[in-house]
């Protein structure tokens, strides 16, 4: 690390530590509590301000905590708006003992080894409090030992990638069964896509593998398909995002789940937990929308927690607290009240989740109903009741629907899922490709337009000077007829 | 002990918050504009932004952008000012009031405000990307070209009209020789506050849906991929770029500089 940057940081360090330290010995002389700095996604947890009577999360767990230890907890809960700007604030020096970022970033974390790893104690099956080992998912927790992040990182929410959309007005339900429908003309305007450089690069892989995954395709070609950072096919990509770019409604941060709901576009590129959200908005006017996986691909994404080393600090009681925080989250009835405030699934798979999902969206008194498979995640052979009218089919694969489907897609979709890697030290080439698509280029303004404007801004500013300096240039100023000018 | 201040020490506090938040911060940026990621000195950032088409796109764009938003601002500003400032209407400065009044309310609520009308007027507001950026920009600066050239306007001494009427100059010539010449600080003040500002505002472009990057937004995005060196040069030159503007325009108006419209 440079001088400048050294210094910068322990000075970013000193603002934000300097507070800490106030607080810390104003309350160790009262009742000694250890400070627990959390930093997550923002309304990713209960914020308690759903319903009367309901604390926040955090509070709780304090409640919680203090109650079964011999020292006392305080949780200092943060939020941040994107991976990137988490990144950003850790490297300029922020300190946080438990963060809750995406998938990539948390491999990024791993791989610069700022992570600490859970205790033993944390994976004890025996005890009881040791939510999160007993109630995570089997599905999840292959995934993660799969990965090898098992270890470091605990996960909290997880989803797919995929299209919510209105019915009514798609000229054809097959659009939506395809990335494609990012360059369909007859969408024109019609679409929303992510505006980040990941997302928007996933779907545009599957525009251009769309021959490749449809046919018969291993899982470990699959994924280096889309995880495919070669020099070509990011040229490739930026091609065909240059002209999502001119056929698609926006490029959105936030904004597209409103747009969805009150009927501005069409088509809406969408993390499942926001599709959730969105079509029980949609719910509330009245509407209903649906959510689509394109059968190319979809990307499988989650956020878990990690326990940063330069937070924790070799503070034992604090690493009990960052792990309690872990499964106080995990413990089943809470991962429920999570769900339901902020519309993302579970990693946990508790019987208190499955009779929550259970008693959502098990069909009363249907004409048709089917049988939804959700062993894969619960284990053993659970199975939810549901509508049949609540899913579109593709031969006898389900590969739309509605909530249920967004929360916990069937089978078939999870073959298709793909984990998208950190871009690693190809991401300064991807955010070149990226920049390169949204900015005006130079070349692509027609010689004309600029020689034109340019002519005009020229005329424009000799007129001016003309104009200010003209006694100067064209001589005295002469008065007119029947006036005479008095010298002195 | 006696406290004795001096005037000289009244402006420690400024001083402190001048070398926290600007010297220092300004230093930063220098510093990361010339080093690359691994903290050595380099021309490199600098070539790139001068050598890609992209950035120089950018910069073109931004300058299209906050041109035309300065002058319909200015078109829209300065008959305006020059009613407001003329009339014997009592109630001027209710007038008035209603051309600040919006900015007393956040500028993100106006623009999604703005939006849902524009929606409402043009069907499909992602066709005309262009236009709705410098509608949203317009709406947003419109009162910072208005106050000050309604302050320099209605500065302007009557007698100097009336002087220009017995002289026998009529209402155009009146305006072109005497009005315009003398609201000439008020009009730099207002494309100033104007045009600087509506180079980098991208909020706006992003509400509105315009997906084309300007200067705001290209900084931006190589911070979000931790690019700090280059966002750090593309900020300094859009610093230079304002430093040049400002020098010029004070150099312009060096003799009125009393009379600049600084209500703001």
């Amino acid at each position: 690390m440079s001088l400048v940057k050294r210094f910068f940081s322990a000075f970013a360090a000193a603002a934000i530590i300097f507070p800490c330290f106030v607080g810390f010995a104003g309350c160790k002389k009262s009742d000694s509590a250890i400070t627990l700095r959390v930093c997550s996604w923002e309304e990713y947890i209960d914020e308690g301000d759903r319903e009367e009577g309901i604390n926040p999360m955090v509070d709780d767990f304090t409640e919680w905590f203090n109650s079964s230890h011999d020292y006392k907890v305080k949780v200092e809960y943060s939020t941040f708006g994107t991976n990137e700007d988490l990144y950003n604030s850790l490297s300029l020096g922020d300190v946080y003992d438990l963060v809750c970022p995406s998938d990539y970033m948390i491999m990024k974390l791993i791989a610069e080894d700022e992570c600490l790893d859970y205790s033993d104690e944390f994976f004890d099956v025996a005890a009881e409090e040791n939510y999160y080992v007993n109630n995570v998912s089997p599905y999840i927790d292959g995934i993660f030992k799969a990965n090898g992040w098992d270890k470091k990182a605990a996960c909290y929410m997880w989803g797919t990638t995929g299209l919510v959309y209105n019915t009514d007005k798609l000229k054809n339900t097959k659009d939506v069964s395809t990335w494609k429908i990012l360059l369909n003309e007859a969408y024109k305007r019609q679409v929303t896509v992510k505006d980040n450089v990941r997302d928007a690069y996933f779907a545009t892989l599957g525009i251009i593998n769309s021959d490749k995954l449809g046919g018969e395709i291993t899982s470990a070609e699959r994924s280096a398909l889309l995880n495919d950072v070669d020099a070509r096919t990011i040229e490739e990509a930026e091609r065909v995002l240059k002209k999502i770019k001119e056929n698609v409604y926006s490029f959105e941060t936030d904004a597209g789940k409103s747009d969805m709901v009150t009927g501005k576009v069409i088509a809406n590129y969408q993390w499942s937990g926001d599709a959730v959200y969105i079509m029980d908005e949609a719910e509330n006017d009245g509407k209903t929308l649906w959510y689509s996986v394109p059968d190319e691909c979809a990307n499988l994404w989650f956020d878990g927690w990690l326990m940063l080393k330069r937070g924790i600090n070799g503070n034992g009681q604090r690493r009990v607290a960052a792990e309690a925080f872990v499964n106080f989250l995990s413990r089943p009835d809470n991962a429920v009240r999570n769900m339901e405030y902020i519309g993302y699934t579970s990693a946990i798979a508790g019987d208190e989740v499955y009779e929550y999902i259970n008693d959502s969206y098990a069909s009363g008194g249907a004409e048709e109903t089917l049988e939804y498979d959700v062993s894969y995640f619960f284990g053993g052979d659970c199975k939810i009741i549901a509508d049949k009218a609540d899913f579109g089919f593709d031969g006898t694969n389900i590969n739309r629907g509605r909530q249920l489907f967004a929360q916990y897609p069937p089978q078939n979709v999870i073959d298709r899922s793909v984990i998208m890697m950190d871009f690693g030290d190809k991401l300064s080439d991807i955010n070149a490709m990226w920049i390169s698509v949204r900015c005006q280029d130079l070349k692509d303004i027609s010689p004309v337009a600029i020689g034109v404007t340019a002519a005009v801004a020229a005329v424009a500013v000799t007129g001016i000077l003309l104009y200010v300096f003209r006694y100067r240039i064209f001589g005295k100023y002469k008065p007119k007829k029947g006036y005479e000018k008095v010298e002195k | 002990m006696k406290l004795r201040f001096n005037r000289k020490q009244l402006c420690i506090p400024y001083a402190v918050f001048l070398i926290l938040f600007v010297i220092f911060p300004l230093l930063v940026l220098v510093y990361h504009a010339f080093t690359n990621g691994q903290g050595k000195f380099t021309f490199s950032n600098f070539t790139a932004f001068f050598s890609s088409t992209n950035t120089l796109g950018t910069l073109l764009y931004s300058f299209a952008v906050a041109a035309v938003t300065t002058l319909v601002c200015l078109a829209i500003a300065y008959p305006t000012a020059y009613i407001l400032a003329r009339s014997n209407f009592k109630k001027k400065y209710a007038l008035l009031l209603l051309f600040i009044l919006p900015m007393w309310i956040n500028f993100t609520l106006r623009v999604t405000a703005l939006k849902e009308i524009l929606t409402l007027i043009e069907g499909n507001i992602s066709k005309y990307q262009f236009f709705n950026s410098v509608t949203g920009m317009t709406y947003d600066f419109l009162p910072f070209m208005i106050l000050p050239l309604y302050t320099s306007l209605s500065k302007l001494d009557k007698s100097y009209l009336e002087a220009a009427a017995d002289l026998g100059a009529g209402k155009f010539t009146t305006f072109m020789r005497v009005t315009l010449p003398l609201s000439v600080p008020g009009i730099i003040s207002g494309v100033t506050m104007v045009f600087l500002p509506s180079m980098t505002n991208y909020v706006v472009l992003d509400m509105l849906y315009n997906s084309t990057y300007i200067m705001g937004s290209l900084i931006g995005s190589y911070f979000s991929a931790y690019d700090w060196n280059n966002g750090a040069l593309i900020s300094l030159v859009l610093l230079v770029i304002i430093f040049i503007v400002t020098l010029a325009t004070n150099r312009f108006s060096e003799k009125d500089s009393g009379n600049r419209g600084t209500l703001l």
